[in-house]
């Protein structure tokens, strides 16, 4: 494990650094804009309220929230503290909830859908690849077209179509929501089993997409992988086929990790847009009617969280690469 | 570099990819030649059109009539009066009713008609029935009248000096017009959308303009990339470190939370397409900036820059002679890659909201925030959705496959 | 007379294009190695030097495939062996080869003892974990290489120590033929001399009984080789001691090489480097008539018509052209 320290030690340095500028940048970028954001956001939504006391109230709370009468800098230290401890603010659009409140109950939807199906249709996808590479001929020359045209759906593309043919068209599952609208969440048998049907369209709408462009990546590389001149020196040296090809994935394996860590934020994108394209109550709902509220508290704090989650996910790959790779720990030891 | 272009038109993917987006790319500029209405006019009061061929009812009755004997034209006329659903609606009422089942007959329709005629009581109480179902009979019923008639349909209008009305023509059962004499015929082969618009051609200017889009979205991305690549990759040191912690920062913060950051704070006032595209530019070039970097620094210690390093050329020689050509075709593949991702981001913008402003121009992105919006999907008004999901799938499509081409051009371990 | 321990005869192999031609890589080689003898074989790149020790092998990957021919190792006809018997009975532990650029040979995520662990897994199963390690250590120190070696990672090596991991791997299972293909010449010179120390140490101490070697650079194979056989254009030219080689080629493209070689003993002031030139043959659609005839100087009308045999002067010497001796001695002492 020491030799591990200096990796870790990197890595977490990174996150706390990326972490800084998120915040940031989540700070300043709405501030960029001329004039009082408080009253410009308050006079957007008051347009819809008719509840004049409430429109105070929230000015003079986020006046207060926000100091935008004091100086930049202590805004910000009041922001990230406020954050610190969960207080995003009221949220616009939701008045009188909370922002905390409503990513509370979205985000867990977000990620029991998200982080199981972008993992499957990774784990599907590089096989599929690994496959082709290796097996060539017919397997290859069917998978290549249909992964191409199949990772060219963006997300919310597979999303729709998914819903017309399965959703509509044959029924077999519903179209919108997370769980039936007859239903209270508890635990009960009933409601489990109504989140889980109507958990496939969305799950399967990101697998798929995921499936499509990770086997196209992974093809290529396991074909460079085949081509390598070790794989030849195996073969020289008598060593079976099969040990090979273990040989082979192992290392195509690896660029695809440190892919999966690169694309994991446009993967949650795409993802988010086709969680909205089923109404499915997670964060990217929460966002689409936050931007539609002109609810700029609950913006900034959904973007702040799917920034951290995706941080945390490519943290959590780069601490996983460092296990599999045998280089690195070797490296480090010098 | 000829030889080069030769073998990549050869290329069988390539140029499936590059006539598709051809293709694409031509329609966007001759449809608006031959139909040149203007893409956001209102032209259907209602919602969701379906798509067919709409013909002008008041001119097809001043049009020239012509007699035609059709056999089938009657059983036609019932039968989109009379489905089969509703046939077996109504013997299950007559059923109900005390009617035997065996002397009822669905498919003879006088017999089943007469019968029904001759049973069918509003006020009659069957069973178990609900209010909607009774209802539903009695609309029923009241198509029903007359649908064996075989008298036409009269025309009146209003006399203009005592007031009353006047039969002015009358429409024979077995009177058509023909389409062509009719002035005002309107296909709408796409339908229209929720407010009313024809989908087809505002789909053909949305495809312009996110194609328009995406391709300065792509220009931007391409250059910063290639520059901050470049930088990064020949000038090493500082500068390197500079730009990797900065490419680095953005691959963490995912462009898209940003572009929605950016998105939001502009305001909805000065969201053009033109601004939304540079934005998407500035928020997706990390990944060419990094394939740009690692060709160039495998290309920084060959042996005829090192030559041209001892000629004296400048770095700038150095940069645009005896780099460049050689990362030429990863520019080349990054940016179609990055147009491609320039369509999808403005999409994906759109969907939530926060797309160039609605009024001026559709793009694809626009037209499905306002399908989903109006629930065309749940509704079953396919026409206001697919045919942009298939535009996009189109675009994206056969940009990759250019892509994959280009790539098995290039690298040609790559080629099956 | 000493045993032979790999012979080869006629051997013909051919690549087969994308366009389905016929590329005849190897064109009717024959050879011999005797035990405790080594074999230089030498030319330029693309005239088939890698092919023939692949065809050698047994080894037919598509688009390589063998066409007539015998290989004999120790006795032992293996043309036409099942590969998997190849695989199992021959690669590895008859013959060996060390491919060129070796230091890209190993598997970048695994440690040296493991592969060598799954080297004896193939041939010999019966070999425990804890003997194969006892073994690869001896073995590795026996060579001059640390036994820490073994438990590196090939990205924690030098070039150099790379190249003589390989070819201690090689030779792990006592191969009665090793063939290197350019085992030196991507390394510092220092390094070179260490490689070719190594793979000399091999044959005094009989670990392998055979050794050819394949390189361009001939100064190398003097004082390497005992016999030296030259490439062209998949045919062999000229076959004999590596001294005869050297100071006495016969064949005009022979003697070409060696004048085009800078020996420092002679001063570097005197010696006219004298290029051949023109290029090799596309193999594709080779000239009828000698291979050779495009560029040679003492090229007849005769040289282009018909295919030339080897021909044979004294023991274990031949040469390719329709010149005699005689006549070849001759128009070299006029220039």
């Amino acid at each position: 494990m020491k030799g591990y320290r200096r990796y870790f030690l990197n890595k977490a340095l990174w996150f706390v650094v990326t972490l800084v500028c998120a915040f940031i940048l989540n700070f300043i970028l709405p501030r960029l804009m001329p004039g009082d954001p408080v009253a410009a956001i308050v006079t957007r939504m008051a347009v819809g309220m008719s509840n004049a006391t409430g429109v105070q109230a929230i000015y003079q709370q986020y006046t207060e929230l926000f100091g935008t009468n004091r100086p930049m800098l202590q805004q910000f230290f009041i922001y990230v503290n406020n954050v610190f401890h969960g207080d995003f603010g009221f949220s616009f659009s939701q008045y009188p909830r909370e922002v905390a409140d409503v990513i509370k109950s979205a985000i867990w939807w977000t990620i029991c859908l998200q982080f199981p199906a972008i993992i499957v249709g990774w784990l599907i996808g590089n096989t599929l690849g690994a496959l082709a590479a290796y097996l060539k001929k017919g397997f290859d020359k069917v998978l290549m077209p249909v992964s191409i045209l199949v990772s060219n759906f963006p997300a919310f593309g597979m999303a729709v179509i998914l819903m017309v043919v399965f959703g509509v068209t044959l029924k077999w599952f519903p179209a919108s929501g997370g769980y039936g609208f007859d239903r209270i969440p508890d635990f009960s048998w009933q409601f489990i089993w109504s989140v889980i049907v109507h958990y496939q369209l969305p799950f399967w709408s990101i697998v798929l997409v995921a499936i499509g462009g990770q086997a196209i990546g992974m093809r290529s590389m396991a074909i460079y992988e085949l081509n390598a001149d070790y794989v030849k020196y195996s073969r020289f040296m008598g060593i079976k086929d099969r040990k090979i090809i273990g040989y082979v994935f192992r290392n195509a394996m690896l660029p695809q990790v440190t892919g999966l860590a690169l694309s994991i934020g446009t993967m949650v994108a795409g993802a988010l847009v086709a969680e909205i394209i089923f109404s499915y109550p997670g964060l990217g709902y929460t966002m689409l009617t936050a931007v539609m509220g002109g609810d700029y508290p609950l913006i900034s704090a959904t973007t702040l969280i799917i920034t951290l989650m995706v941080l945390i996910a490519m943290f959590l790959l780069d601490i996983i690469y460092g296990f599999i790779d045998p280089r690195i720990k070797a490296t480090q030891l010098d | 570099m000829k030889h080069t272009i030769r073998q990549v038109f050869r290329s069988g993917k390539f140029l499936l990819g590059f006539i598709i987006f051809l293709a694409l790319l031509l329609i966007t500029i001759f449809y608006p030649l031959i139909i040149k209405d203007a893409p956001l006019a209102i032209i259907g009061r209602g919602t969701f059109f379906p798509p067919g061929i709409y013909v002008n009812v008041y001119d097809s009755i001043g049009s020239p009539q012509y007699t035609l004997m059709l056999d089938d034209a009657a059983a036609n006329r019932i039968a989109s009066k009379l489905s089969n659903d509703d046939r077996l609606a109504m013997r299950d009422w007559l059923v109900a009713d005390g009617i035997p089942e065996n002397q009822i007959d669905i498919n003879n329709t006088k017999a089943l008609l007469d019968q029904w005629e001759n049973n069918y009581d509003p006020k009659k109480q069957v069973e178990g029935m609900t209010l909607a179902k009774q209802r539903y009979y009695l609309r029923l019923n009241t198509s029903l009248q007359g649908l064996l008639s075989t008298e036409g349909a009269i025309i009146a209008a209003n006399n203009p000096q005592s007031g009353a009305l006047e039969e002015s023509d009358s429409v024979a059962q077995t009177d058509y017009v023909n389409i062509k004499e009719v002035p005002n015929v309107r296909v709408l082969p796409l339908g229209t959308d929720n407010f009313g618009r024809d989908v087809l051609t505002e789909l053909v200017s949305a495809l312009a303009t996110s194609l328009k889009i995406g391709f300065v979205a792509g220009t931007v991305a391409t250059l910063i990339g290639l520059v901050l690549g470049l930088l990064a990759g020949y000038v090493g040191g500082l500068m390197d470190d500079i730009i990797m912690f900065f490419t680095n920062l953005f691959t963490v913060i995912p462009g898209f939370v940003l572009l929605i950051l950016i998105s939001f704070s502009i305001g909805q006032e000065h969201r053009g397409a033109f601004t939304i595209a540079v934005v998407i530019g500035f928020t997706s070039w990390v990944w060419t900036t990094r394939a740009v970097r690692a060709q160039v620094i495998s290309l920084r210690n060959r042996d005829h820059v090192n030559l041209s390093k001892l000629s004296g050329h400048s770095v700038v020689h150095i940069i645009v002679a005896d780099i460049l050509p050689y990362i030429a075709s990863y520019v080349v593949m990054a940016f179609i890659l990055q147009i491609s991702f320039g369509i999808l981001a403005e999409a994906g913008l759109s969907i939530l909201g926060l797309g160039p402003k609605t009024t001026e121009v559709p793009t694809l992105g626009l037209m499905m925030k306002w399908a989903m919006i109006y629930q065309a999907q749940i509704l079953g008004k396919w026409w206001a959705y697919l045919p942009v999901v298939v535009t996009i799938a189109l675009i994206t499509f056969s940009m990759n496959l250019m892509n994959t081409g280009l790539d098995q051009v290039f690298n040609p371990e790559l080629r099956d | 007379m000493s045993n032979v321990t790999l012979e080869v005869r006629e051997l013909t192999t051919k690549y087969i294009t994308r366009f389905r031609e016929n590329v005849y890589a190897v064109d009717h080689v024959s050879l011999k190695v005797e035990e405790g003898k080594s074999l230089g074989i030498s030319g330029e790149s693309g005239c088939g030097k890698s092919t023939l020790a692949l065809s050698l092998m047994g080894y037919y990957f598509a688009p390589l495939h063998y066409t007539s021919g015998e290989i004999i190792i120790d006795g032992r006809n293996i043309t036409g062996m099942d590969p998997d018997d190849i695989r199992k009975s021959i690669l590895g532990t008859e013959i060996s080869y060390i491919p060129q650029s070796a230091m890209n040979a190993l598997n970048p995520t695994q440690k040296v003892i493991h592969f060598i662990e799954d080297v004896f897994q193939a041939h010999d199963p019966c070999k425990t974990k804890k003997e194969i390690h006892e073994f690869a250590k001896e073995a590795f120190e026996a060579l001059g290489l640390p036994a820490e070696v073994l438990q590196r990672y090939p990205v924690e090596l030098s070039g150099g120590m790379k190249q003589r991991t390989v070819i201690a791997v090689s030779v792990v299972l006592s191969p009665r033929v090793l063939i290197a293909d350019e085992p030196s010449s991507a390394l510092d010179v220092t390094s070179q001399k260490m490689v070719i120390k190594m793979l000399k140490s091999l044959m005094e101490n009989c670990i392998i009984k055979s050794m050819i070697f394949i390189t361009h650079e001939l100064p190398l194979l003097y004082n390497v080789t005992d016999d030296i056989m030259v490439m062209y254009a998949g045919q062999i030219v000229e076959k004999a001691t590596a001294k005869e080689a050297v100071f006495d080629p016969l064949h005009p493209y022979a003697r070409g090489l060696m004048g085009s070689i800078i020996v420092p003993e002679s001063g570097l002031r005197d010696v006219k480097l004298a290029a051949i030139p023109g290029v090799p043959p596309n193999l594709k659609n080779p000239p009828a008539g000698c291979q050779f005839s495009e560029r040679c100087k003492y090229v007849q009308p005769e040289c282009m018509v018909r295919s030339i045999d080897l021909r044979e002067v004294g023991a274990g010497r031949a040469y390719r052209c329709i010149f005699s001796e005689e006549q070849l001695r001759e128009a070299y002492k006029n220039g």
